[in-house]
């Protein structure tokens, strides 16, 4: 459970995974995640707003991918610890260090 | 017998003149015994315990505004994280609602065919702004 990319290489988004990477989407996909909240608040029908979502969906899996390629061992540790934890950013203070040092937020 | 033995007075004349045997102070007296209160008067003043209280309670009070700003500064990273991943997680369930309500709005369709002036599909509220189904169903396998 607590992998982050299965066989065939595509990132599982579990809640330790994305958990992880939230400070790195929030920072790099900024711009997707407003336009899709800013069509849920115009209306709130799941049918006109897919177009949005699938591109938040694509650049939030396209962070994780590119996370995972440039540091896989902190990121695994940091995943694995939130995991063990249920996502308690305070208690894998060590681990969140490690990645940020590999893998900058910019 | 015994008391004219033991108090006996040489030259005695009758048991009446027997010195008395007494058990009675030393001579000269015990020494004086202090029985008066006396309670040091020394020590902090009303004035300075209160300050000292007071200042005692505001450092306590100044530690626990500390503690709660490092807390509220934890629970803002959680929510942060939270709201930065709340669109991958809604734009799924929309990707499944969206699939789940076409396979639906098949069935009441297939139902309802032969019912005459049914509109078919969304005959919902009358406000024009979406509603979810309000189907009040439980889905344990989902939750």
């Amino acid at each position: 459970m607590a992998n982050v990319v299965d066989a065939a290489g595509e990132p599982i988004p579990t809640s330790s995974v994305l958990m992880s990477a939230a400070k790195h989407i929030e920072i790099k996909c900024m711009p997707e995640n407003v336009e899709f909240l800013k069509c849920k608040k115009k209306d709130p029908n799941p049918e006109k707003c897919l177009d949005q979502g699938r591109q938040a969906t694509r650049c939030a899996l396209g962070v994780l991918k590119d996370l995972y390629h440039r540091c896989k061992d902190p990121m695994e540790g940091y995943v694995g610890c939130m995991y063990y934890y249920t996502d308690e950013f305070d208690l894998c203070r060590k681990q969140q260090q490690a990645f940020e040092k590999a893998c900058p937020l910019e | 017998m015994t008391e004219s033995v033991i108090r006996n007075k040489p030259g005695m004349a009758s048991v009446k003149d027997m010195p008395v045997l007494q058990d009675g102070p030393p001579p000269g007296g015990f020494a004086p015994v202090r029985y008066a209160r006396r309670i040091p008067n020394k020590g902090p003043s009303a004035m300075a315990i209160f300050l000292a209280a007071f200042g005692a309670f505001s450092y306590g009070m100044y530690q626990v505004g500390q503690g709660n700003k490092i807390r509220r500064a934890l629970k803002e990273e959680k929510f942060a994280a939270r709201r930065a991943i709340l669109p991958v997680l809604q734009a799924e369930e929309d990707e499944r609602f969206v699939k789940e309500w076409k396979k639906y709005l098949e069935y009441e369709a297939e139902v309802m065919k032969d019912v005459p002036g049914w509109k078919v599909g969304e005959n919902v509220y009358n406000s024009g702004k979406w509603m979810p189904p309000a189907t009040g169903e439980l889905r344990p396998e989902v939750w």
